[in-house]
């Protein structure tokens, strides 16, 4: 008769989760109810937001005269603060129930590193997004789609997918969220930092706004990627599962990046254009906290009705 | 309960389809994204003026012709110069050779554009048409002393048709940095130029 393992570290199974079996310690991992994921999610957007009204405030207050170099620099360190935050409300919460701190690390410079050697060459030089995505609603919407969504999509996935995956510290359906999300993050770094870059240096109040928009949504979308690969780690699903679970996830994103242009679109009038940033802010801290609720509700639902049925 | 073995690792064959099915996905809608900016891309509106039309990029902005130009458009997305397209329609003496016309061409461009130079120059064939190619670059400042903008370099290309008493000009204009890249659709516009 064939021997009965752990489907996550391959030692005997004693106990099952629908088809699936697992040895007492991945047992208990896997049913487990991590609120303080939920948690987490709630603070970063709670304090990315905190964090643009500081800055701004500053900004406004202090009026800063930075040129070159120094603005640079200050809009490189704005960047790196929403992964921060994240990783440091993660920290607090993580004490009881860890996970290694070296492999969230590592997904997060993968998703990184991703974005700045193929995402980001994809989208800008292959593709050369910017010449055409703004042509009219269709190309808009499909455009962010089929190309953006999909790559940046698809590289968060993998950061995860072919890293931590298959090692015994994925050993909850929750996992894939935290990973997904820390690749997310990475890859929004990448991408803030270079839009610091190319334009010469950030201005602190406009460009926090767009910073962490751009952070909340791409751990947002970044989250249901997790949420499929989580699922898949530890259930029977079907081969398609995987690749509709990305396919939703671009779909998001890149309506996302459509509706962010229609709400921060302002007007044109005598005096000059106008835009406003803060409707997007609002826009993706609602998203962020709709998806996130939602893909850590279903976990929670999953997980319950698995042990009712047993 | 029956016991089953269950795959430890996702090497299994399942999760072998499932990964390529996210890559097939991906692929898949990649390539359809490129089919689709293509399409986007190739959008044009008809343009004709004394017998000579074009098929000119969709969403272009028109700008008022100078001179002898019965065509100027740009590309109101391209970044640092505008990527642009003109073409001519010079009037010449009915027994003018090319080498004539493109010797005074290329005066003329000395002296109106900025650090002139010619790259190339070639006899070409368009769309079965007899025609001479010149490549140059140049640089674009703006002339207001108080912009403190950096100036473009900007890469040019002429093709020269002659055509009974006029010699017909399509040029091509585009920052250093964009000029392979949109090269493609410029030639688009001229295999549609027709007279």
């Amino acid at each position: 008769m064939p021997e009965t393992v752990c489907c996550v570290c391959g030692d005997p199974g004693t106990k099952t989760i629908g088809p699936r079996w697992f040895c007492e310690k991945h047992f208990q991992s896997a049913t487990h109810e991590r609120p303080h994921t939920w948690r987490s999610s709630i603070l970063l957007v709670a304090g990315l937001v905190v964090f643009v009204g500081v800055v701004y405030a500053l900004d406004l207050v202090l009026k800063p005269v930075w040129v070159g170099t120094e603005l640079i620099v200050a809009g490189v360190f704005l960047a790196l603060i929403p992964a921060i935050i994240w990783m440091g409300f993660f920290y607090i919460q993580d004490r009881l129930e860890p996970e290694p701190k070296g492999y969230i690390l590592g997904v997060f410079l993968l998703g990184a590193i991703m974005a700045a050697a193929v995402g980001i060459p994809l989208v800008d030089n292959f593709f050369q997004v910017s010449k055409w995505i703004y042509t009219d609603t269709a190309a808009t919407i499909l455009g962010s789609i089929l190309v953006v969504g999909f790559i940046q999509e698809f590289l968060k996935y993998a950061s995860v997918r072919y890293s931590v995956y298959l090692t015994p510290e994925f050993d909850e359906a929750t996992d894939g969220i935290i990973y997904a999300t820390a690749a997310g993050l990475g890859y929004a770094t990448v991408l803030n930092i270079q839009f610091v870059i190319a334009s010469g240096g950030a201005a602190l109040g406009s460009s926090v706004i767009r910073m962490v928009v751009v952070a909340l949504a791409q751990a947002s979308f970044a989250g249901i990627t997790g949420y499929f690969l989580g699922r898949a780690r530890f259930e029977h699903k079907p081969w398609w599962w995987m690749a509709a679970g990305l396919s939703l996830a671009a779909v998001g994103n890149g309506l996302f990046n459509w509706l962010r242009g229609l709400v921060v679109q302002g007007g044109i009038s005598l005096t000059g254009a106008s835009a406003n940033p803060w409707m997007g802010l609002v826009l993706a801290a609602v998203v962020a906290l709709v998806t996130l609720g939602l893909i850590l509700w279903l976990i929670r639902r999953n997980t319950r009705t698995a042990l009712a049925e047993k | 309960m029956t016991a089953t073995t269950i795959p430890t690792k996702t090497n299994s064959t399942s999760q072998r389809f499932a990964d390529w099915a996210v890559i097939g996905i991906t692929v898949v809608a990649l390539l359809a994204g490129y089919l689709f900016k293509n399409s986007v891309e190739s959008r044009s509106v008809p343009f004709t003026v004394s017998g000579i039309s074009a098929q000119t990029p969709q969403g272009w902005l028109l700008n008022t012709a100078q001179g002898n130009q019965i065509l100027h458009v740009t590309d109101p997305l391209s970044s640092g110069f505008g990527t642009t397209y003109t073409i001519e329609n010079n009037p010449i003496a009915p027994d003018a050779t090319m080498d004539q016309v493109v010797g005074l061409l290329i005066l003329d461009r000395g002296q109106s554009l900025n650090s002139f130079r010619v790259l190339e120059q070639k006899k070409v064939t368009v769309s079965g048409r007899a025609a001479y190619e010149i490549g140059y670059v140049y640089v674009e400042s703006n002339p207001n002393l108080t912009h403190n903008d950096i100036p473009n370099i900007v890469r040019g290309l002429d093709y020269i048709f002659l055509n009974g008493d006029h010699a017909i000009v399509a040029t091509y204009w585009a920052d250093e940095n964009a000029f392979s890249s949109d090269l493609g659709r410029f030639q688009q516009f001229l295999g549609s130029l027709k007279f």
